[in-house]
């Protein structure tokens, strides 16, 4: 059995992803997946929710830097909430916080999104 | 050591089984003694306990004879075994007769000698014995035979039984007959072993004794260590004989578990200070496992077992795997984790088994129950294979033996190489955590730095050994984790850091992950081991309630 899942759901125009569990190599690729088909039927607002998240290696962190690579091509916009402060710092190390937004929560990142902040 | 300097005094712990054995022995002469095998760990004191029965039956009764005799492995030729066995006996049995010590030492003298002093005594028992020994010189099997007899028929003649008493009895498998050696010829005590009036009380190695046939049917009776209480006062003894005060300290004396031997030797090395304290205690026991004679003793042992240098130096890798895995680990694997043929690793183990630095069961093979023994097994390593200098094993067991401020709880993990084994880890670790009242987001912290460990021994562990071994020790403020593999690419001798893999890195995010570690422990240790690479993390932790974990980050 999987130490991964991932379920989406689209509000309005943006597409949120919440990714449960341990995001390695595996939950990485599907994370990145999903998102390629997301921007690939024309959605390019995107928010990862962590709140589920409980670990992440630095496989998975590595496949999330060719995902963020992935969105600026496309000109779409990502945004993270619900972070624990140690998977911050390990994007922080990484250098990927400076490509994305990050956010306390949904409501907040919909507000930015949405041009309301 | 001359028997009359034998003090019962200084025999500790081991009364009951002396009277038990010399009630035993005394049975000859009703005909009702059976011949036995004394067992036990090398050093626990069984040649004490036969020399101490000896000089119970010499000194304290006088009718059943004593005969001591220790098997030397340089005189295995039958021609000379023989001379030397009988020459020993009717000198001893002589000696006892008469109650006269000095005949006990009389080395060297020929057969011609022993049968005119036998004459002079008039003991024509013995003279018979000797001629007919003389008149079988042209054939060594039965001279030994004659020899081997010479008790039985001493009894048949005069009506004292005898109690044979043999030390290092396994070396007789080595005897031999114009260098060819013969198995057939330790069989040769099956006959004496058999009569009741002469019974034998034999011990030596017990690994090759339990597999010579003539041993197999004797009754096995158990040498065990030295009780807590024995133990100490074997201590104070030896203390008060170098006029020195002070104790060893319990941890010490635990470690020891009741082996005379051992405790013999740091008490004698630590009395060298005057009023040695607790650390002077400890130091000599580092020193004696590192250059003293106990660390000498177990490599000669080794030596005399596994003579080849090359071969010895696989064979310490082997034994340092043994002794840091935590379960039985069969020749199969052996042999394919030291790219060995199965005949190889056989002969290795088998040599090892047989002197005494594993055990065997059942074609697995597990590290002695002597914890002197691993510290012993480790300063070799160390030495002879990590090339470490004096001082870093000195700290290195001053680090690991003596006790730190606190007490540690160790928790002690084996993985298989097996997907997303990291994660087991590091939901122990939480457990451990919430169990031992651990601050949860270091734990938090740590959990995100042991991930990368266990991924780091698992990808560097591929094609070597499937397992990875996890260790967690908490203390008073601190946890350190340590991760070990069998990968032995991973760490530069010289820097004590891992190789960069230039072509790795160049693939986004290969190399994180020790610097994710180092971002997240207070320190990181990468460390060669004698089984392969081990990974320490080291994160101050306090035990306390108070400090909430911080669940999200607040930004923007």
């Amino acid at each position: 059995m999987s130490n991964f899942s991932l379920s989406s759901r689209s509000e309005q125009d943006i597409t949120v992803m919440m990714p449960k569990g341990y995001i390695n190599n595996i939950g990485a690729e599907r994370l990145e997946l999903t998102s390629e088909e997301f921007i690939g039927r024309g959605s390019n607002k995107l928010v990862v929710n962590f709140t589920d998240v409980k670990f992440i290696n630095t496989i998975g962190l590595s496949i999330f830097l060719s995902m963020v690579q992935n969105m600026l091509e496309s000109n779409s916009q990502l945004c993270f909430t619900n972070m624990k402060k140690d998977h911050r710092e390990m994007f922080e190390m990484a250098g990927l916080i400076k490509h994305v937004r990050v956010f306390k929560d949904e409501k907040d990142a919909f507000n930015y999104l949405n041009g309301r902040s | 050591m001359p028997f009359s300097s034998l003090q019962k005094k200084d025999f500790f712990g081991r009364q009951a089984e002396l009277a038990s054995l010399y009630k035993r022995v005394l049975q000859a002469d009703s005909g009702q003694a059976q011949s036995v095998v004394l067992s036990g760990r090398r050093g626990i004191g069984k040649t004490e306990l036969l020399k101490h029965l000896f000089g119970r039956l010499f000194f304290n009764q006088d009718r059943t004879v004593p005969f001591l005799y220790t098997v030397n492995p340089a005189l295995l030729s039958v021609t000379v075994f023989s001379k030397s066995y009988l020459s020993r006996f009717i000198c001893q049995r002589l000696a006892f007769e008469k109650k006269d010590q000095a005949l006990l030492y009389r080395d060297g003298i020929t057969i011609d000698g022993l049968s005119t002093l036998a004459e002079e005594m008039g003991a024509l028992w013995a003279k018979e014995i000797l001629d007919q020994y003389m008149q079988c010189s042209g054939d060594p099997v039965d001279a030994l035979r004659i020899a081997l007899l010479a008790p039985h028929r001493s009894t048949l003649s005069t009506g004292m039984p005898v109690a044979v008493l043999i030390d290092d009895f396994h070396w007789v498998k080595g005897l031999h007959l114009d260098g060819v050696p013969d198995h057939l010829l330790v069989s040769l005590f099956q006959e004496p072993m058999s009569h009741r009036k002469t019974p034998h009380v034999i011990t030596g190695n017990m690994a090759e004794l339990q597999e010579m046939a003539v041993v197999s049917g004797l009754e096995r009776i158990p040498v065990p260590s030295l009780g807590s209480e024995a133990a100490s006062s074997m201590v104070l003894a030896l203390l008060s004989a170098q006029e020195a005060e002070g104790n060893v300290p319990p941890l010490l004396l635990r470690h020891l578990a009741g082996n005379p031997y051992y405790l013999g030797h740091i008490v004698t090395r630590a009395c060298a200070k005057n009023n040695p304290d607790d650390k002077e205690f400890w130091n000599a026991y580092i020193q004696e496992i590192m250059e003293g004679t106990l660390a000498l003793s177990w490599l000669t042992v080794l030596k005399s077992y596994i003579p080849d240098l090359g071969q010895r130096r696989t064979a310490l890798t082997i034994i340092s795997k043994i002794y840091h895995t935590t379960e039985a680990l069969s020749c199969q694997r052996i042999a394919k984790v030291f790219s060995l043929t199965d005949g190889e690793a056989h002969g290795i183990l088998n040599a090892l088994y047989l002197a005494g630095f594993i055990r065997g069961e059942f074609g697995s093979f597990r590290p002695m129950d002597d914890r002197v023994l691993r510290d012993i097994v480790d300063a070799l390593s160390m030495r002879e294979i990590l090339a470490k200098s004096p001082h870093d094993m000195e700290l290195h067991f001053l680090e690991a033996l003596i006790p730190q401020k606190g007490q540690v709880v160790r928790f002690d993990m084996t993985l298989p190489m097996a997907r997303e084994a990291e994660l087991i880890v590091a939901q122990s670790l939480e457990q451990i955590g919430k169990n031992l009242n651990l601050n949860q987001d270091a734990i938090g912290q740590l959990q995100i730095a042991v991930i990368e460990a266990c991924i780091n021994a698992i990808e560097h562990g591929k094609g070597m050994d499937d397992k990875i071994y996890v260790s967690v020790a908490v203390d008073e403020d601190q946890t350190e984790v340590s991760v070990e593999s069998a990968g032995q690419e991973f760490i530069i001798q010289e820097t004590g850091e891992p190789y960069r893999d230039q072509e790795a890195e160049k693939k986004a995010g290969r190399g994180w992950g020790i610097k994710l570690m180092k971002r997240f422990v207070d320190h990181v240790r990468f460390e060669k081991t004698t089984y392969g690479t081990k990974i320490v993390l080291v994160k101050k932790i306090e035990k306390s309630a108070s400090i909430q974990k911080e669940d999200t980050a607040n930004h923007e």
